[in-house]
């Protein structure tokens, strides 16, 4: 039964994202990357593979994480905004489940975009001739569940303030994750030992996108695929901060008035 | 030490008077913490009940704490103090609404799906699936006259139609109790009118009503019973026939040296004749009599039904003085 109510409300979310254009802006996007890499394959491009495979691996990673956090952060916001949540928790349903259904519904949507985008990425570099390897599977994976983390950030973030704070919150973690948290660690070597616990509980705070993109072993050729072991930790990692970021949203949720 | 067991046994006594009720509401509070972050009591204290296959209108002033109650009643709002049961069970709850039809008071719906989508959805979260949910969705959408915007996206319907898809969302899954807030809000008086049946046959299937409108009209054509509420506490609850009754006026207008105070309620004269008011079809008989007998003439009895906005505004009034 409640399967069935996530899938429901999952589907909801998925139709309103396609009705909006957010894919078709996403397919355009990526049609238009196809394009640019033919012209400059006609031209031809040869030797700069890894350019060509590291500027592939940017646009998708960046394409990918907007829509992620446009889907995820305006979810409920909206829904409390436009006072459509009203039909919905009149229904037999708890709290819960209407926010794990809809943040699935945000993920499923996050993940066809981003497959429609790989998609449209791969055909551009089969314009340089670009082999891929094995490793790019392994980046497609970690990168959908980066973006599953992507989506929880933004989701709890839209819970706890407006719309347009929860979009830039979540834009400036996600595309200053790595400065983000190369300066904590700056901050932690510098502070006073009474303070590193500060940056150390911050930095673990954070969510660790960074760790999710392994695009440069895409990149360049002979790195080889991350250890499996690497993989299920990063995984793991995912799955406990999800759990985290949603009891954290589901608490603030649960009890409000609306 | 006393204290606790005696509660326990109001709460089980107040409880199981509320299971004959589809809706028992005891001493209500709720209370909403502003932009500014004062705290406001909506609700104060409201306690009232709804049987079984009523029809209960809920009226009050804008801002008296109608909406605050029906949000209470589905759990949208945590009431600060009191108790409300659902069929006697607790408001709110999973299980109450799995019994319940709710009209929001504002019509919003997801601009990018159908009607039909939208009530697809919503029927899938009441637990109804497949085809006999299709079916039931096509067949209400149809019954509130959209028929024909089935594919359309409700982002091209007008407010009138969304109030309509609002209104077909709540009858999904046949609920036994129905719970609407303004519910005319941006029909037309076709609209109405088709509400309005559609609503009393529900009733006489069983289910019961709870609204709450501005419109005195319809509270006249559809209620039973009506709970007067103003800053968030009840000040009348009449039944609407023995209220038309109360607020019915009898008068006539005579000729002849017939005095006929004692009875009346107001007498004038206007054009050589004298015109009277009753209170009362037996006050009315006397003077007719009376007139009679002292040998005037009778040239014409009214009977006027009371206005039910004349008797809200004197009501809410007198309240608020």
């Amino acid at each position: 039964m409640k399967i069935r109510v996530w899938k429901s409300l999952a589907r909801g979310v998925l139709l309103d994202a396609i009705r909006r254009k957010d894919l078709w802006v996403v397919g355009i996007l990526g049609f238009l990357v196809v394009l640019c890499a033919g012209a400059l394959g006609f031209f031809g491009f040869d030797g700069l593979e890894v350019f060509a495979k590291d500027l592939a691996v940017s646009v998708l990673g960046g394409f990918s994480t907007i829509v992620a956090i446009m889907v995820s952060s305006r979810g409920m916001t909206e829904e409390i905004k436009n006072r459509t949540l009203y039909p919905l928790l009149a229904r037999p349903i708890s709290r819960f489940d209407l926010l794990f259904g809809k943040f699935v519904g945000a993920v499923v949507a996050t993940w066809v975009s981003f497959l429609i985008l790989a998609a449209m990425t791969g055909i551009a570099l089969s314009f340089f001739h670009v082999h891929f390897e094995a490793v790019t599977l392994q980046y497609l994976f970690l990168k959908m569940i980066g973006l599953t983390l992507v989506c929880a950030v933004g989701q709890t973030l839209s819970l706890v303030m407006t719309n347009s704070a929860a979009i830039t919150t979540s834009l400036i973690v996600a595309f200053g994750s790595t400065l983000i948290t190369r300066a904590l660690g700056m901050g932690y070597s510098s502070a006073p030992p009474s303070m590193q616990a500060f940056f150390k509980a911050l930095n673990a705070v954070l969510p660790q996108y960074g760790l999710f993109d392994i695009g440069s072993r895409v990149s360049y050729s002979g790195w080889g695929t991350a250890p499996l072991w690497v993989v299920g930790a990063l995984t793991a990692y995912a799955v406990a901060y999800c759990g985290f970021m949603f009891i954290l949203g589901w608490t603030k949720f649960n009890k409000q008035a609306i | 030490m006393d204290s606790k067991p005696k509660e326990t046994c109001e709460v089980t006594e107040i409880k199981l008077s509320m299971e004959a009720s589809a809706i028992a509401v005891h001493d209500l509070h709720v209370q909403y913490r502003s932009k500014k972050g004062k705290s406001v009591e909506a609700v104060q204290g409201l306690s009232f009940s709804v049987g079984r296959g009523e029809i209960v209108g809920f009226l009050g002033p804008n801002g008296a704490g109608k909406s605050s109650t029906l949000k209470a009643l589905m759990g949208f709002v945590q009431p600060k103090a009191g108790r409300a049961y659902v069929f006697g069970l607790d408001c709110g709850s999973i299980d109450s609404r799995k019994r319940i039809g709710y009209l929001p008071e504002v019509a919003m719906y997801y601009p990018y799906l159908t009607p039909l989508e939208t009530l697809t959805l919503y029927g899938e979260l009441q637990g109804l699936f497949g085809s006999s949910l299709r079916k039931e969705a096509t067949e209400l959408l149809e019954q509130v006259g959209l028929g024909e915007s089935l594919r359309k996206q409700n982002r091209s319907l007008s407010k009138g139609m969304l109030q309509r898809v609002g209104i077909a969302q709540s009858l999904l899954g046949s609920p036994e109790l129905l719970i609407l807030d303004e519910v005319t809000s941006g029909l037309d008086p076709v609209g109405r009118k088709e509400l309005r049946n559609l609503l009393k046959q529900r009733q006489k299937q069983g289910a019961t009503l709870f609204f709450s409108s501005h419109e005195l009209s319809e509270v006249d054509m559809l209620c039973d019973r009506i709970l007067l509420i103003n800053q968030g506490k009840l000040i009348e609850e009449r039944k609407l026939d023995t209220l038309k009754t109360d607020l019915r006026h009898f008068a006539i207008t005579y000729s002849g040296d017939v005095i006929l105070n004692d009875l009346a309620d107001k007498t004038w004269s206007e054009s050589g004749n004298l015109h009277t008011t009753f209170q009362n079809k037996e006050l009315l008989i006397q003077g007719v009599q009376r007139v009679q007998l002292n040998g005037g003439t009778v040239i014409d009895i009214i009977a006027q039904e009371g206005s039910l906005e004349d008797y809200f505004v004197e009501t809410i009034g007198k309240a608020a003085a």
